[in-house]
């Protein structure tokens, strides 16, 4: 059994060995990689404490903030906090009031800026994937850390362990701009999109116009959550209706091809495959005007479809109280049954006070 | 290397790319960082970078039978779970939201009202009303604290929400206790901010916070990687309305009045000794209940208190029927659907389209069939517009035959912190999130 020991002591051993040359060579590679010189890395990990201090005093002037400059550059909250309350006095109401009777909005909506930028970034997300063009470390760099103060705020983070050469290097990077604002580092970033492709915000307000509509349909399409389903358009099919263009005219309402259908001979009555006439389909879609048309045309108001059905049965299944009305006063049978013996007295559900009285009155 | 410097400026989250501090070893993330990078440089594929970071199934190891069902990440120790929020762009700041005060829910269901999900063309918007929101964030158990909002630090305006409630969700043999994840909104001024990724890590720390490391959710979108697809179908009660409002369509060769008899109802229930379910019940359905659900995959492990919570009716919130044996008393079916209005979006005739949602549903005596009709009946009877299902369980067998249509919308369900090897059939599913 003791002879386990040394054989795993050996193991431990080489596995500790081989971890450490392949952390070796990974911190050579993202050297390579990343083309950092390593002097300045060396500084900044040397370095760190004083640095840091110097950078938030030094390398961040602040016109808009100058506690942030003054008192204590250690207490990082209590800055990001003063920077907060000072920008929200200060952001201007954005220029559309208009909408859902929202107040204050100030300082939350987004800005046409907060816009830009969104682009920008997508821009340079998809130009990055496309990597046509070689940007330098530097102001890839640059570009993250005014990315971080525009979504973030000042930095806050801990610092990433010296191993870590890109975490290392972004962390620097963000926290250099101390508690610029984040208005000043989106506008910033943009120039700098701006200057190394000139013409990406005409490639993206083409984008920007189709945006609108993609941004309506992923707003609507939420990360996360329930769905909304809505029935699904089937086309119709197996459905072996003949109908001729009046009955199409009368179902879309379309009073001028309706006319010139009657004025060139067709027949206001004219039936489709199932029987129905004009009327009916202009009553089943509810439109009162060419119901009226067609009467005033002579067409029959008692006619039946092939299940027996009248107008008036439509317009008593469908709901639809003025056409019905409409109908009775045009004679209209209140009593006629159809094919299953029913009237459309009978089928009436809705409490229609007329159409008591119509009926009183047959009776 | 182009690719690999190319992505370094990209302005990705980063920050978010390694959202558990505690998460795998440094060498380990560069290392995996890496080999994503040069993945997302190759494929286009860089719609997921925030699930790529989660433990959650990843399409890469679809198929892959070698990983073991199960937790993906063990459990942590609380003492390491980070111990302050994430941090919001500083105008915002988090807010937990006490949905009994009167006041909150109010500001929440306000935003959900004017912000939460609309369908694809922006005609409806759900509008869960305060009661349901009360219902649904307040079951045995829950936590206060999971019940997260984002306000503006000037205004105070509430500006985003999301939520966790906790539940024993049974996958295949093993219950887990889970989060429950919904009601994730972002004001429609806000969507440019990226908030939903801070709030989903938002609820997770806090989820892990009370020792739970699982969750469940859905979504409309593919994320890495569903356990399950459903779709929705839709059955008309009330097809004029529906129609005008354009949640359905008539088409060009059919008639309404045709479209008003195909969907008529009888004015009464059919199945002797049909009816409401009452406190008394509680036992015998959650006895009924759990017998039904063990035949699936993934449900619900309910006790008393979560039937009595979750199924007894709830005037606007919740209705629950069963078949008691007009002999024997003895309960034999069940059926139940939950309320869930939508505002309809500039239609001037209606404004509230009121929507049934087939919850959960059992059938031992009485056909499923006729006991789904039943459910049609006393929904129309209800004045319910519509009436809505997913392919879950057992429904398939009847959404057809009960003239059901087949929606448009699809929805996802996904487990965190919980791989499975292969995803499993809707009809396998006995779950069904709100």
């Amino acid at each position: 059994m003791s002879d386990w020991q040394p054989l795993l002591q050996s193991i431990l051993i080489g596995l500790l060995f081989s971890y450490l040359v392949a952390k070796l060579i990974s911190v050579v590679l993202s050297f390579k990689e990343e083309n950092l010189s390593i002097t300045r890395s060396n500084n900044n990990n040397y370095n760190e404490p004083k640095r840091t201090k110097d950078d938030v005093v030094v390398a961040a002037p602040n016109p808009r903030g100058p506690e942030a400059d003054s008192g204590r550059p250690h207490d990082t909250e209590s800055m990001i906090a003063e920077q907060g309350s000072v920008r929200n006095e200060e952001s201007l109401p954005c220029s559309d009031v208009d909408s859902d009777g929202d107040d204050d909005w100030e300082g939350v909506e987004s800005t046409e800026l907060d816009e830009m930028f969104s682009a920008a970034t997508a821009f340079v997300a998809a130009s990055a994937a496309a990597s046509s063009q070689k940007v330098s470390n530097d102001v890839q760099l640059q570009l993250y850390a005014l990315y971080k103060i525009a979504t973030e705020g000042p930095c806050s983070a801990p610092q990433p362990s010296a191993l870590k050469m890109t975490a290392r290097a972004k962390w620097q990077a963000w926290q250099k701009l101390g508690a610029m604002p984040p208005e000043e580092a989106m506008q910033k970033y943009i120039d700098i999109v701006t200057e190394l492709y000139p013409t990406w915000a005409a490639g993206s307000s083409l984008k920007s116009k189709r945006g609108q509509e993609d941004a309506a349909s992923t707003d609507s399409k939420a990360p996360m959550g329930p769905v909304f389903s809505s029935f699904a358009y089937e086309e119709e099919s197996g459905n072996d209706l003949k109908m001729d263009a009046i009955h199409a005219f009368a179902r879309e309402g379309d009073m001028d091809n309706l006319l010139k259908c009657i004025e060139n001979g067709v027949s206001v009555n004219l039936r489709d495959s199932e029987g129905r006439a004009p009327l009916h389909w202009a009553v089943d879609r509810g439109h009162l005007n060419i119901s009226e048309l067609l009467v005033s045309k002579n067409a029959d108001v008692n006619a039946k479809d092939n299940e027996g059905q009248t107008p008036l049965h439509y317009a008593v299944v469908c709901d639809r109280e003025a056409i019905a009305q409409f109908l009775v006063k045009q004679n209209a049978d209140i009593g006629m049954k159809d094919n299953d013996g029913n009237s459309p007295c009978h089928v009436c559900e809705s409490d229609w006070p007329w159409m008591l009285h119509a009926a009183k009155g047959t009776d | 290397m182009a690719d690999r410097n190319g992505s370094t400026g990209v302005p990705e989250e980063t920050q978010n790319l390694m959202p558990n501090e505690n998460a795998p070893s440094e060498s380990d993330v560069s290392l995996d960082l890496l080999a994503q990078k040069v993945q997302e440089s190759l494929a286009l594929g860089n719609r997921h970078k925030f699930w790529e970071t989660q433990p959650v199934g990843q399409f890469k190891d679809i198929g892959d039978t070698s990983l073991p069902e199960g937790p993906i990440e063990p459990p942590t120790p609380i003492s390491e779970v980070k111990q302050e929020p994430y941090n919001l762009p500083n105008l915002y700041e988090w807010v937990t939201c006490d949905i009994d005060s009167e006041e909150m829910c109010a500001e929440v269901y306000n935003l959900l009202t004017n912000n939460y999900v609309e369908d694809d063309e922006n005609m409806f918007r759900f509008n869960y009303s305060k009661e349901f929101l009360r219902w649904a964030l307040r079951p045995p158990g829950y936590f206060k604290s999971w019940h997260i909002g984002v306000r503006v630090k000037s205004s105070k305006k509430l500006v985003a929400f999301i939520t966790g409630v906790p539940a024993r969700i049974r996958v295949r043999d093993n219950v887990v206790t889970m989060a429950e994840v919904n009601f994730l909104c972002v004001h429609k001024k806000l969507r440019s901010k990226r908030l939903a990724p801070v709030m989903i890590k938002e609820v997770t720390r806090r989820v892990h916070l009370e020792n739970i490391w699982q969750a469940a959710y859905t979504a409309g979108v593919v994320l890495p990687t569903p356990v399950s697809t459903c779709q929705y179908w839709h059955r008309s009660l009330n097809p004029k309305k529906l129609i005008d409002v354009g949640f359905s369509r008539l088409g060009a060769r059919m008639t309404m009045s045709r479209t008003i008899k195909l969907y008529k109802l009888p004015e009464s229930t059919v199945t002797p000794g049909f009816r409401k379910m009452e406190p008394h019940d509680v036992p015998a359905v959650t006895r009924l209940l759990r017998e039904y659900l063990s035949q699936f995959a993934i449900a619900p492990d309910f006790d008393e208190n979560d039937v009595e919570h979750w199924l007894l009716p709830k005037e606007n919130v919740v209705d629950s029927f069963l078949v008691a044996s007009p002999e024997t008393h003895e309960i034999t079916d069940f059926c139940s659907f939950y309320t869930l209005p939508s505002s309809i979006l500039g239609n001037p005739n209606y404004s509230t389209l009121k929507a049934a949602y087939s919850y959960y549903n059992v059938s031992t005596k009485t056909p499923l069939l006729q006991l789904m009709n039943d459910a049609l009946i006393v929904a129309k009877q209800k004045d319910f517009d519509v009436f809505n299902a997913l392919d879950v369980m057992q429904n398939e067998s009847f959404l057809k035959e009960l003239k059901f249509g087949p929606g448009d919308g699809k929805l996802h369900y996904y487990l965190y912190n919980y791989r499975i090897r292969q995803a499993v059939l809707a009809s396998e599913l006995g779950l069904v999130l709100l």
